[in-house]
């Protein structure tokens, strides 16, 4: 057992208590904390919802009642399908699709500049400057942009007080503010993977291309862009990932009568007191989400070990 | 490589705008926690003030503000968000450095497996993570009665320490694999040839060589605790973090208070950063110099041994250190020379908005209705609702707002 999963025996390598250390802890991370709880939450979006004391008695069955309601709605509706679910959903994945080629486009000529043409120093503190937003709370960060687009906001009082515009433009309404905040949101970790990625390609590579005459657009497309490919992949997965995950940022941000999926989940559960629906609808969050990773994975030819390395 | 200027300039450009995105409205957010006004804003400018550090203030409708140090709830959640960054720090810390050690134990073949659990936790929404442990508990806490299982299951705290550390010890994991990258195991291999146990290698050797991953983790653990809200609005219950409590602050409407706290974070948050930055600095000087001294004392030679003085030279960044004092200087005469600090101008500036309320209070009486017509009339009257509104029993339960 012990030779099929380590290159030496476990315990003889690691001495007795250490390697009783690691395997609670291991286990303890995995299993508990990892593995147990999903499955839970999977049985639990298959359950009809009763109250606590009800539980194990006979209204406590399996059914598929809640994965019915996503796609086509309560049965007491009129309308074939669950249009309010179903179009939370599609829109939450589209969003986060465009938001992470945003991301993409907007971070690859920072990491190309600070990883191959800034002298060092000039590269770290621009580092250091990009970390230093991404420790300051995301709800903060957030309501820094409310400020900014809110109806009242500065934009909108800076605008008007030059007189470009005579009303106040709805930037919270027409959710252009929750695009805005996405895209702020998770900036840096399409960064750190691009960077890194970019930095680790020879220059002389590139200066090869441009002595045989490539241009640059060429040489960006055929020699950087395949060298950076499992740092993009990891990157939008990391970014896709969140974004669609996002709870904080449309809490702050989006207009009253929109909805991102994960607040739709955050209804069932905590509004509406309906915990098996709202499990049910997180696992065909998680589900879905993985899949279309996966798909691009595939489709883009990087492997699941290549991530956040 | 030698871009033309033009291309040069262009990513300048592109720069400058980049940064504008990521600090501009958190510069504006700053700015604002100044104002005295009620609404967070910069062009109405009333008056500059610290009020929203302090108590805050209760507005001229009767209507309190609070301000940072008057804020029961912030507090309580600050204290809670501690602990839980304290729990999550000593369970997340050697969950990671387990398994990243491990990773150089597991077979070629199972690498890319086990890897892939790993990192698998930060890929989930975290909105599932504190759901599915929630889920857990509460089943758990159900099966157990009313003991001492019950009362952690049903403990929001616990419960969130829980749901972060399954995450959070990926971001410590992936520090650790990191920097275990470039351990060198013929120390380990020398420590055993030396007679040492497994047991001492580990104390010995490869905790110490651990020891700055072990601090920059448990940093970025506290800090990601700290700051979570997907995962930890779900797990904590009827409990309240400093995450959750802004987060009901911003629904209910935004104010300058939360400008005051963002600001006082992003202050801390700064000097954080720079004491690392220069931790690390010194750090690698030490380092270099011991490289330096190390090859002097190898080579014993003349060509290498050449002391260099350095000249006195000034440092770039005193020339933006100077800019913002002169610049800051100035805002602040002009904010004195204008009045627009004080109490006088607070004051000036509530009784214009006083007299604006009264006259609106004014309006709204002429405007009032007379008991008839609210009783009959088209507009469907207090009768045509069976008159419940003139029942004064009908509230008397009703406990009131809180």
């Amino acid at each position: 057992m012990s030779n099929l999963l380590f290159t030496q025996p476990f315990f003889k390598k690691n001495g007795r208590a250490v390697a009783i250390y690691f395997l609670v802890a291991i286990i303890f991370w995995f299993v508990f904390l990892v593995i147990i709880p999903q499955l839970y939450m999977l049985d639990l979006s298959f359950r009809s919802n009763v109250p606590p004391l009800a539980r194990g008695g006979p209204r406590d069955f399996y059914t598929f009642e809640h994965y019915q309601h996503f796609v086509f709605g309560s049965k007491s509706s009129i309308d074939a399908f669950n249009f309010v679910a179903l179009g939370v959903f599609g829109r939450t994945i589209i969003v986060s699709i465009f938001v992470t080629i945003a991301n993409l486009a907007f971070c690859y000529p920072i990491a190309f500049y600070i990883a191959k043409i800034a002298n060092p120093s000039t590269a770290r503190l621009l580092i250091v400057s990009l970390i230093i937003p991404f420790w300051i709370n995301e709800l903060l960060r957030s309501f820094a942009l409310r400020i900014l687009f809110a109806n009242e906001g500065v934009i909108n009082n800076v605008l008007t007080g030059i007189g470009i515009i005579d009303q106040g433009i709805l930037f919270i309404t027409y959710d252009v503010g929750l695009y805005t905040g996405l895209i702020y949101a998770y900036i840096l970790l399409m960064m750190f993977p691009l960077y890194n990625a970019i930095e680790s390609l020879d220059v002389n590579q590139i200066e090869a291309a441009k002595d045989l005459g490539s241009s640059t657009i060429r040489t960006h497309w055929r020699i950087v862009i395949p060298h950076a490919k499992p740092g993009i992949v990891s990157g939008c997965t990391m970014v896709f990932m969140l974004t669609v995950g996002a709870l904080a940022t449309p809490v702050v941000l989006s207009s009253p009568n929109t909805l991102w999926f994960p607040q739709l989940i955050y209804q069932w559960f905590n509004m509406n007191d309906n915990w098996s629906r709202g499990a049910a609808y997180s696992i065909i969050l998680l589900v879905v989400s993985v899949i279309f990773v996966l798909t691009m994975m595939k489709l883009f030819r990087v492997r699941i070990g290549e991530i956040a390395r | 490589m030698k871009p033309s200027h033009t291309i040069n300039f262009m990513i300048g450009l592109y720069i400058v705008i980049f940064f504008t995105y990521l600090f501009g409205p958190l510069l504006i957010m700053s700015v604002t926690a100044f104002n005295s006004a009620e609404f967070p804003a910069i062009t109405p400018w009333e008056c500059f003030s610290f009020r929203w550090f302090s108590e805050g203030k209760i507005a001229y409708d009767g209507q309190h503000l609070a301000g940072l140090l008057s804020d029961r709830r912030l507090h309580d959640g600050l204290v809670s968000s501690l602990i839980i960054g304290t729990g999550v720090v000593l369970l997340a810390v050697p969950i990671g450095m387990a398994a990243a050690i491990v990773l150089t134990q597991v077979r070629s073949q199972l690498r890319d497996v086990y890897y892939s659990i790993s990192i698998m936790p930060v890929l989930f929404p975290g909105v599932i993570i504190g759901i599915s442990t929630v889920v857990l508990w509460d089943r758990i806490a159900g099966l157990g009665g009313e003991g001492l299982v019950a009362e952690f299951g049903r403990n929001g705290i616990f419960l969130t320490i829980l749901a972060q550390t399954c995450f959070i010890s990926t971001y410590c994991f992936l520090i650790f694999v990191a920097r275990l990258q470039r351990f060198d195991q013929t120390q380990e291999e020398a420590a055993l040839d030396l007679g040492a146990t497994q047991t001492q290698v580990f104390f010995k050797i490869l905790v110490p060589y651990l020891m700055p991953a072990i601090a920059s983790a448990a940093v970025i653990a506290f800090l990601a605790s700290f700051e979570n809200y997907n995962t930890t609005v779900f797990s904590i219950l009827s409990d309240q973090t400093l995450t959750t409590v802004i987060a009901s602050k911003v629904r209910l409407g935004i104010s300058p208070a939360l400008s005051a706290l963002a600001l006082s974070i992003i202050a801390l948050t700064i000097i954080a950063a720079v004491t690392y930055e220069v931790l690390r600095r010194r750090e690698e000087k030490r380092y270099v110099a011991s490289q330096e001294k190390f090859v002097k004392e190898e080579a014993a030679d003349s060509r290498v041994d050449k002391d260099y003085k350095a000249g006195f030279r000034i440092p770039k960044g005193i020339v933006a250190v100077i800019l913002l004092i002169i610049l800051c200087s100035y805002g602040a005469t002009q904010i004195v020379k204008n009045d627009l600090y004080g109490q006088s101008c607070i004051d000036a500036a509530d009784k214009i908005k006083r007299a604006k309320f009264f006259d609106q209070l004014q309006t709204l009486e002429s405007n009032q209705l007379t008991d008839e017509e609210l009783q009959g009339g088209d507009l469907g009257g207090n009768q045509d609702y069976g008159d419940i509104f003139g029942d004064p029993n009908l509230f008397k339960d009703f406990g009131g707002f809180d």
